[in-house]
This record gives C-alpha cells, structure tokens and sequence, in this order.
C-alpha cells in the first residue's frame, strides 16, 4: 500500500531532487557517496541499451537523469539481457555500433560483452565508490540481489532450515525451483565452481527427488507463499516485493552460510564508446539518490559504499556471501550441460 | 506465350525472402557440435504431443463454430461472430497467465469466490490455452469457405431424405476440409513456435529449449534446434500439402432458421469457450487494475502497435496475393508458397536473430521500422496467403476465362475479376496479420527502432519485473485494438459478400 501511494505521487523529478541527504554523509567523508548535485550535466547523444524494465523503477531513473539533463539526449533500447549482449557481439563483428551503454540484468551477460573487449577502461576514482569484492575495471556493479531460501511460515520454522545449502538435497521439505530461469542457472554455476561438478550433480538429483519445477522465480515465491511448497529458491526481492503488497504474506526468507546458497550477483552497466559521457552517466547510477531509491523501492542491494539497505533484509555484512569474481559466472554452458545430464533441464 | 504463369516471378522474390532466415540459422549452427541427445527426444515428444492436442482442441471447437457462425441465423449475429472470434485479439501467453493464476490452490478464483479448483499446468494445461486461442484459426478459415459453398447440393440431400446433420456431415464438411486442414496448419505452427504458454505452463518444448539455450550464450545450439523444429514445420507443411480441394462454383448461401430455444442452446454451448479464453484473463486485469491502480503507461505505446501492425498487414496482403496465386496456378509456385509458410514455425526470438544479422549487413535497415515490418511480414505472411488463396481457390475459374474471352487483358481479368471477389480473403487475411503483429513480442523487442515501445513490450517489461497491476491497462488496450481489427475484418467480409450476391443476382 505504502510502496503504490509513493508511486503514483513520485515525479520524476522527486527522485533525485527531494531525497533527503542523510546525515551519515556528513561524517563518512572519505567514502560517502556522491550526490547527484556534485555531478557535472550531462550534455549530446547517448544509446543505452538496458537489459531490464523493472515495471518503471529503472524508468523512474532515468527519466529523472534526463530531467535533470535537458542538454542529453537519452534513446533507450529495452530487451532480454541476453538478447541485447548477442546483439552488441554481434553488432561489433559486423562494425556497427549502436549503443554506449549497457546495463545487464546479470553479470553473466556482461562478462558476454566483457570477454569481446567491448567494455572501456572506468576511472579509478569511480570504482572506488563501490564496496569492496565489487570493484572492476571495465564495469560497474550498480545493484545486487542475494540468492536466499523463502519459505512458508506455516509449513516451515526457521530452525528447520539448515544453514548449509548442500544438505538440503536430503531434507524432508518440499522445495520449488525454477532450473529455466537464469538466476537458478548462474546459482548453479557458482555450485559447480565452489563445490565442483560431481558434488553439484549430486545435489541436483537429491534436490530433484522432491522439488516442483516453476516458469520463473517469482512463481517460486508465489508457490511457497500458496502453500505448494514448504520452501524454494529464489533472489531475495521477489519475496520482499510480494510482502509489500501483501503484508500478511506467509513467506519469509533464510540465508545459507558461506556458499552458492547465498551469492550476491549484481546487475551492471559497461561503457561500450569512449569518452566522458556514458563515464559520467554511470557516475550517476552510482549516487545516494539512485541507489537508495533503487533499494527503497525495488528492494535491490545498493552496491555503493554507506548506502543503507532495503527494508526487510539483514545488512550485506551479516550475510556471508562465497568469495568470487562474478563474471566467471558467464561459463554456462558447463552448467547447463551439467542439469541437462541429471535431467532437470 | 510466357513460359511460365505471371505470379512466379514475384512469388519466387517474396519465397526466397522468406528462406532467407533459415539460411543465417545454417550458418549459425555451424559452429555447434551436438546434433541431437536423449533429452531433444523428451523435447521432441512434448513437442509433437502438444501439437496434435491443439490441432484436435482447435478442430472440435472450430468447426462446430464454423457452422455455427455461417449458416444459423440468429439476432446479434455480428455480435456473437466478434465474440466467438474474440480469442484472437487476445496473446495466449496473457489466456496462460491468466488461466495459471485463477485455477488451482490459492488461485484467484479460490480467493474470491471460495471455489477450490484443480491447477490448470503441464502438457494438458498448455493444450487447453492452446486450443483456446488457436480455434479462430480454424473457424475463420473454415467459415470464409462455408460462406462461399453453394447451398443448393445441401437442399438437394435434404430433399433426398438426409437429414440435416447428415447433409452437414456428408456433403459440407468433405468440402471445406481443405480450409479446415488450414486452419489446423496454422494452429499447429502456433502452437510449435508460441513461447509463452509452455513456459508459463511449465512444459519443455523446442520453443522453451531454444529460449533456455539462447540465453546461456548457445546461439548455435539455439541455431540447431531451430532447424529441428524447422524439420517438422516442413513435416506438417508437407503433410497438409497432401490434401488437395476441389474448386466449386459459388453459388446461393445456406442459412438455417433455428427455433429461439435452439439457438439460445447452441449459444450457451459456445459460452464456455469465450469464458475460458476472453472473460477470465479480463476479469483478471480488472481485478489487478483494481487491486494496483494504473501507472507509467503512454498512449503512444498504443499507438505505435497499432501503426506498425497496420503496416505489416498491408505489406502482407501485397506480398500475399502473388504467393496464393502461384500456389494455385502449378507445382512450383505450390512449393513457393510452402516455403513462405515457414516463417510462422520460427520463433520470434529465432527470426528476431535472424533478422539482427541479415539487418548488420544493410547498416541502413538495422534498427528501423522498416525492418522490423519485415519481420512481421515474413513470420506472419502464411496467414494472409491462406486467406486469399482460399478464397481464391474457391472462385470460379470460368469468370476469368469469360473475361478473357470477351477480350480483357490478363492483368484487366485480374484487377475486374479476381480481385473484388477475393477481397474477403484479402481484409480476413490482413486482419489475422494486424492481429498477430500486435501481440508479437521477441521480434519486436530485438528489431524495432531503439526507444520504440509497443503495448506488448509493455506488458512484457512490468510482467518481467512482477508488477502485474500494471499490465491491466496496456492488456485492455491490446483487447480494444485488437477488437477494432476484428470488427474491420468483419465489415470488409460484409462487403465482400455484398458484392457477390449482386453478381449472382445479375
């Protein structure tokens, strides 16, 4: 109720200009984040492709980038993340280059575009805005979303859930997944570099023997707050959005400790033409207004430092995420194989 | 004397336009090794099953209203026609959506009606909303054929004591086969390229498989599959080759007068149908559009769909009318037209890729809207060369022979004679064109100018981020047009038939 009364009040404008600039900037000086009122205007023409809608709240961004940058010259070109990383490689062999910009769903397809050398080189002092694990030369993290257990708070206690993902292939419970759907995919994919292949296999079968499939992860959710599922496998915003519009929603989320259970994944944007423009674009993505307004409303993870949490979710330091480079997350078609091979795909 | 019948030529340009796509998959999966393993044989069986249950699905809800729709006459007739035809304006992934979210535990009609229902999902699931929303198919192609039938063979077998389901049966049905086997053929190639129910639904399929490996980078893979799928394409293109019509002269229509309570039975009978298909996924945007309110949507979204899909339907029916009369005029334009009917088997997202690589090499047409008219005309083309060629199969060919005779050039015989009496096979076919381009998604979203947003990339965009509430208001908007195209295709059938009986007055 409260996140759609905000919306239908929010101008575009609101979003960058009236978010109070909280009070911790002024003594975290050395790595607070950038306001938007520091950052120079943007000025010319820019083609951002943009792997996602988020139903408006990405929307909301950049429709507030182009208010506050009338001199810019915005051409938005939306589509599956996957679809527009093929486009962009192929667009490169065959010399024509469309977009400046490249914002991902998944980190998967940026390091698609990434391995092609298609990214540019970022300043260093804009990484550096960047928690540390999330700091890269030719990209820039701009949201993350952490791999957790939603489960059904009538089916399920929170003590029943064990802590380490690998033995839930011989728990009792009944699980929803979603193995079509890329983020499950990419999970996978973190399981078979930490734990290797046969271990994931095995997983895989023992996960299989009680697990109901679904089209997506938000059909997940929904299933184990339906009741379908005593637990699932999901990113952790799909549960929050759907207790913000249902509040007395049967469902809570359980983290894993220290393995794929609970990786932190990002989304990301890569500049694709030289030049300070797409730079200083993504230096706004990368602000306390964008970021808190990104965790506030679409409840992803901001990435910049000293940016606070969305609602609902422990702080990034009680999570304990498993240490890698997200991008090896591109090698799939191992995984894919992989699930092929235990037939949950 | 020319060698060969005058549609060739421009036939033969628009055919191997339409191969065109097929040949990028070829050298896509070059670079892929596996060619085939045990899982595409669990693919392939889902495959094929879904398709025969919606071939059978859309035939017995079809046909049935066919006749209905042609022959009985009734108040409202127009009234009841758009709503029977209603489905098409409407996307099957949305009737999946929709279905998927009312039945089953904590479904939508459990929450607010109380009713516990079983869950609507699997192969079952996915031929129901398959049948659902491919039978207009088979009742719009089946009826422009009953329509144009003459009436009198049916009043001579009920003279000879045949009663009348029995003339209905033995001596209508065996002539409009041919219509109804193209139907079946282009419900069968929706339901082998449609994407969104068997995910929703939760089915493998080859549409889902391509779609799992193109977003794991398996652009070859992806490439492979298509090409399988490409195989039975051509299987069922062959297989409705096979089955061959019989032109007649047109004649007088036949109408039945049922009694009100007849009719009133055959009308409730037809009910569940439109309930299933057209009220439930409204019902459902109503309740989301109450539940969430509206948001972020523009008009020019609706407009943009509908300008694109106008130009594809004309395009369309232009590129149409050479393809169904070199089908009908030898062998060799028979296999033309075969050809363009590959198209609709491709998946979007494939010919969305395609088109990507063929538009590389003409920098000029990348990204423009030319291009993405292109791709609606060559995934959508099958549809309007259906409608005209079986209209024009069932022209009498002696009308042109006559003109000939009284001394009026070929292209005179064409513009005078052939035409005007195809015209409802023409406006039908680009009705069914309009229809499907304004519910296409991939192709659209890969193809279409950069910034350029359609209410179905729309729908796409808050359906991917979970934000159903707002689906509700570009969803309506879709229906609406949708509806409009409807009513325009079935006004221009009016017309159509107006200008025949005149002529058979004369």
């Amino acid at each position: 109720m409260q996140r759609r009364t905000f919306l239908q009040g929010l101008s575009a404008a609101a979003v960058l200009g009236s978010l109070p600039l909280t009070s911790r900037i002024a003594f975290a000086a050395a790595a607070s984040p950038v306001s938007v009122d520091s950052l120079p205007k943007l000025e010319g023409d820019l083609t951002l492709y943009l792997g996602r809608g988020e139903g408006g709240l990405y929307e909301n961004v950049l429709d507030a980038i182009r208010k506050r940058n009338p001199k810019l010259n915005l051409q938005i070109r939306r589509g599956g993340t996957a679809a527009l990383a093929n486009t962009i490689v192929a667009e490169s062999k065959a010399g024509v280059r469309r977009a400046d910009l490249f914002w991902a769903v998944d980190t998967g397809s940026v390091g698609m575009v990434t391995d092609q050398g298609l990214g540019q080189e970022l300043p260093k002092d804009l990484t550096a805005q960047l928690k540390p694990g999330f700091q890269y030369p030719r990209w820039s993290p701009v949201t993350g979303r952490v791999r957790t257990l939603p489960y059904n708070t009538e089916r399920v206690s929170p003590d029943q859930i064990p802590d380490d993902i690998m033995a839930l292939a011989d728990s009792k419970h009944t699980i929803g997944w979603a193995p079509a759907y890329a983020s499950f995919q990419s999970f996978v994919t973190a399981m078979r570099i930490l734990e290797g292949e046969k271990a994931t296999a095995d997983w895989l079968r023992g996960v299989k023997r009680h697990a109901k499939e679904y089209a997506g992860e938000l059909g997940v959710v929904m299933g184990v707050e339906r009741g379908e599922v005593d637990m699932g496998f999901a990113n952790h915003y799909y549960t929050l959005r759907l207790k913000s519009g249902k509040p007395d929603a049967n469902v809570d989320l359980a983290y894993t400790n220290n393995d794929a259970g609970c990786l932190v994944n990002a989304s990301g944007i890569i500049a694709l033409s030289e030049g300070d423009l797409p730079v200083n674009f993504i230096r706004y993505l990368l602000t306390q207004e964008v970021q808190s307004y990104l965790a506030s409303e679409a409840y992803e993870i901001p990435l910049v430092n000293q940016v606070a949490q969305p609602a609902g979710l422990p702080s990034l330091d009680s999570i304990t995420p498993p240490d890698m480079d997200l991008r090896k997350l591109a090698d799939l078609r191992p995984t894919l194989n992989l699930m092929r091979k235990v037939g949950v795909l | 004397m020319r060698k060969f019948p005058a549609p060739y030529p421009l036939a033969f340009i628009i055919a191997v336009l339409a191969i065109l796509p097929v040949g990028v998959l070829f050298s896509l999966a070059q670079d892929s090794a596996q060619l085939f393993d045990t899982h595409n044989l669990r693919v392939l069986g889902n495959t094929m099953a879904l398709m025969v249950l919606t071939i059978a699905g859309a035939v017995i809800i079809g046909v049935p209203l066919a006749l209905f729709t042609a022959y009985v006459q009734l108040p409202f007739k127009r009234v009841w026609l758009i709503l029977l035809a209603a489905p098409l304006a409407l996307p099957s992934y949305i009737g999946a959506f929709a279905m998927y979210f009312s039945f089953g535990r904590g479904g939508e009609i459990e929450n607010l009606l109380g009713i516990p229902t079983p869950p609507v999902d699997g192969l079952w699931g996915a031929a129901l909303v398959m049948s659902l929303y491919t039978y207009p198919f088979v009742m719009m192609t089946t009826r422009a054929s009953l329509l144009s039938l003459d009436g009198s063979l049916i009043n001579a077998a009920r003279l000879l004591g045949q009663s009348l389901w029995g003339s209905l049966w033995r001596v209508v049905l065996p002539r409009v086969l041919n219509s109804i086997a193209a139907g079946a053929l282009l419900a069968a190639l929706y339901a082998l390229s449609d994407f969104g129910t068997p995910a929703i639904m939760g089915l493998d399929t080859f549409t889902r498989v391509i779609f799992v490996e193109y977003n794991a980078f398996g652009l070859s893979q992806a490439a492979m599959l298509s090409l399988q799928l490409m195989v039975i394409v051509a299987l069922v293109l062959f297989l409705e080759s096979r089955i061959g019509g019989a032109g007649e002269r047109p004649g007088k229509h036949l109408m039945l007068w049922p009694e009100k309570w007849q009719y009133s039975l055959m009308l409730l009978a037809s009910m569940p149908v439109v309930l299933l298909s057209v009220v439930l996924p409204l019902a459902i945007f109503l309740v989301w559009l109450v539940r969430e309110g509206t948001g972020g949507f523009e008009m020019s979204y609706a407009w943009n769909s509908a300008y694109a899909s106008l130009l594809a339907a004309v395009v369309a029916v232009i590129c149409a009318i050479p393809v169904a009369h070199a089908a009908l005029a030898g062998k060799a334009g028979r296999l033309m037209e075969r050809i363009t009917y590959f198209g609709f088997g491709v998946p979007g997202i494939v010919m969305g890729t395609a088109l990507v690589y063929l538009g590389l090499q003409l920098p000029f047409l990348y990204q423009t809207l030319a291009l993405l008219v292109v791709a609606y005309v060559l995934r959508f083309i099958p549809l309007a060369v259906g409608s005209v060629r079986t209209t024009a199969e069932n022209l009498d060919a002696s009308l042109v022979k006559a003109a000939r005779v009284l001394g009026a050039s070929p292209r005179e015989a064409f513009v005078r004679i052939t035409l005007p009496l195809t015209l409802r096979g023409m406006v039908a076919g680009a009705a069914l064109v309009f229809l499907e381009a304004m519910r296409e998604l991939p192709a659209t979203l890969m193809l279409g100018p950069t910034g350029f947003e359609t209410l179905a990339t729309y729908l796409w965009r808050v359906y991917e981020a979970g934000y159903f509430g707002r689906a509700a208001v570009p969803g309506l908007f879709l229906v609406l047009l949708s509806g409009l195209g409807l009513i325009l295709m079935l006004s221009g059938e009016r017309k159509a038939e107006f200008t025949i009986s005149e002529d058979s007055r004369r």
